[in-house]
């Protein structure tokens, strides 16, 4: 196995006429906690489906835990722990059911399977309720049996595919912990989410995915350190943004701010507020709102695609980069078991 | 991490075809559980064959006596074939939908990303289809016996008819996973249930062949339904003799060993699209 359990060069798959990934490059080092972070439709999910062997990719190669994702498909399946955002979890069967049939897919012997299972239902919290249907489990006993299915081999790579989406904040914690404990146990871990608190909480180096290409990488701290002045988001009335932007741009660089907000790094400090404040009451525009905030990943993100994040219409709708395949489509639509 | 982590080693999670029959083992088993744990969905296909038989009795009772119709007892034991097909044919459907079901809702997807034997995830699917047909045989032939269904083979011929119901269950189930494979969709395989209907309509289920004429007697003589129908038929009338016992094994084996080579093209079709 090479030092990198995650390479990917040049990754790129098509679907149709469209790009979902457009040339991904990476390399995650073991030990890692490495956050994917772009909103739906980036291209994250694609590029973890191709890392995890479930899509051929058009062009480029990945190895991952030291075998390619197409030559040596069935090594990597064997070395990776997989928890996809789509993958659902069979409703009527139970906890211990589930994590019975996941050992028999992994080969695991009779004779260890009772054992691990319990150990791995004990983890996540899930011995009392391992004989109940998973359909009587709330959204986060869920995931944390899906995790716990993804361990079942005691894999050195895990991927996570969005692992707290729909989660409440307690069962986010509770599964960042999870994530946390097993990361210092030595597992690598590729994680993609649309929460930026998420990938700057967990995660010891991101990558930006916008429209299949990656943005930004590197350390949380370092690309926030990367944007510099903190950012002055105003909001005022709609016909007064234009005056507003001319009096904002002789402070900073303008940044994209949420919907009807405007936002500009204070090239100056948060010490500029007060004269930044003057000029717009000089100029006539009445501001309604006013906030300043320390370069955050959601600035970085904005510096990176143009639009926010959080809180923004202006990102693309889900599926905008058409990486949504056939089959993802009708469960969008009917949603999960 | 934990006392299994220095046992848990490669060489015990390589696959070997002890390996590959351990998992098309644990498929069934959650294919036959998933069956049993929704009986709003299994009842019908047992309930509404049987309700079939009986009016069918009650309406056409008269008609054993027709030039052409076998010598049977009563209408019950010429319609019992009819009615094991008739819920064979629908319960392998509800089989096929949980295929699709498991591609749409994303199962089959955790299936793929574990080292699971492909072929084993079609097989360990069908092999819940096919206790399912087997349990449906026997069900349909003990609760109409009673009534005057009378089984000519006996004991040897109600095994041979149990087994001639869970072959029917595999050939159909094959096809329609085809169709789940192909298109990936539940609402796709269910939309084959009415042509299955018509299709059974047009064939020898409800009456023979001998009393049929014209464009109908030479659907029914292409549609391979009648002629599954027919095999099982030759035991509940005939006896237990070699030919009705081919006729009833045979004939569904040989739709089986053509509806699994399809089955295992479309899944290879659809593991090379991904």
């Amino acid at each position: 196995m090479t030092s990198s359990p995650i390479i990917a060069e040049n990754l790129v798959r098509h679907f149709g006429d469209v790009q979902a990934v457009k040339g991904i490059n990476l390399e995650i080092k073991a030990g890692e906690i490495f956050g994917f972070l772009g909103p739906n439709g980036a291209g994250k999910s694609t590029a973890v489906r191709m890392l995890t062997t479930l899509l051929r990719p058009t062009s480029g190669t990945a190895r991952v835990a030291g075998y390619d994702v197409v030559k040596d498909a069935d090594m990597v399946r064997r070395s990776i722990g997989v928890a996809l955002q789509d993958a659902a979890i069979d409703p009527l069967m139970t906890g211990a059911e589930l994590l019975a049939l996941q050992a028999v897919l992994y080969g695991i012997p009779q004779s260890l399977m009772k054992k691990r299972s319990d150990e791995l239902l004990e983890r996540v919290g899930l011995t009392a309720a391992a004989s109940r249907r998973v359909s009587t489990y709330s959204g986060g006993m869920r995931r944390r049996l899906d995790l716990a299915l993804s361990l079942i081999h005691q894999p050195t790579v895990l991927f996570l595919d969005e692992p707290t989406t729909g989660l409440d904040p307690m069962s986010r914690l509770t599964l960042w912990e999870e994530v946390r404990r097993l990361n210092k146990e030595g597992t690598t871990v590729m994680l993609t989410t649309q929460y930026l608190e998420e990938a700057d909480q967990l995660a010891d180096r991101i990558a930006i995915i916008d429209h299949g290409k990656i943005v930004r990488e590197g350390r949380p701290v370092d690309l926030k350190a990367s944007v510099g002045a903190p950012t002055l988001i105003i909001k005022t009335h709609a016909d007064q943004e234009e005056r507003a932007k001319a009096v904002l741009e002789t402070f900073g660089d303008l940044r994209p701010g949420a919907e009807g907000a405007l936002g500009v790094g204070l090239r100056g400090g948060a010490a500029q507020v007060t004269e930044v404040v003057r000029k717009l009451d000089e100029s006539g525009v009445h501001v309604q709102h006013l906030e300043i905030n320390e370069p955050s990943l959601d600035d970085v993100f904005a510096e990176a695609t143009g639009y926010r994040l959080e809180g923004s219409d202006n990102a693309p709708p889900a599926g905008d980069n058409g990486v949504e395949e056939p089959d993802k489509k009708k469960k969008s639509r009917r949603g999960r078991k | 991490m934990t006392s299994t982590t220095a046992v848990l080693s490669q060489t015990q999670v390589t696959r070997s075809p002890a390996t590959a029959v351990r998992q098309t083992v644990a498929l069934a088993k959650r294919s036959t559980l998933e069956l049993f744990r929704q009986p709003a969905i299994v009842l019908p296909s047992m309930i509404f064959p049987l309700f079939f038989a009986f009016l069918g009795n009650s309406s056409f009772g008269r008609t054993t006596s027709l030039p052409g119709f076998p010598k049977v007892s009563s209408y019950l034991q010429f319609q019992l074939a009819g009615t094991i097909t008739q819920g064979v044919l629908f319960g392998s459907v509800t089989g096929a939908a949980a295929l699709a079901t498991d591609i749409e809702n994303g199962f089959f997807d955790r299936l793929l990303a574990a080292p699971t034997s492909r072929t084993g995830i079609l097989f360990g699917r069908l092999a819940g289809s096919v206790l399912f047909g087997a349990l449906e045989t026997a069900v349909f032939i003990f609760a109409l016996l009673p009534f005057g269904a009378d089984v000519s083979a006996g004991i040897r011929g109600i095994v041979a008819m149990i087994v001639s119901g869970a072959l029917i269950s595999l050939a159909v189930g094959a096809l329609m996973s085809s169709v789940a494979l192909k298109t990936g969709s539940s609402e796709a395989v269910q939309g084959t249930f009415p042509l299955l209907f018509i299709l059974l309509f047009f064939s020898s289920a409800f009456f023979p062949r001998e009393t049929m004429s014209g464009v109908y007697k030479t659907i029914a003589g292409l549609n391979p339904i009648s002629h599954l129908v027919e095999g099982l038929r030759a035991l509940s009338l005939e006896g237990f003799t070699a030919s009705a016992t081919a006729r009833a094994i045979l004939v569904p084996l040989a739709i089986a060993i053509v509806a699994l080579f399809i089955a295992n093209r479309q899944l290879r079709s659809r593991l090379k699209s991904h």
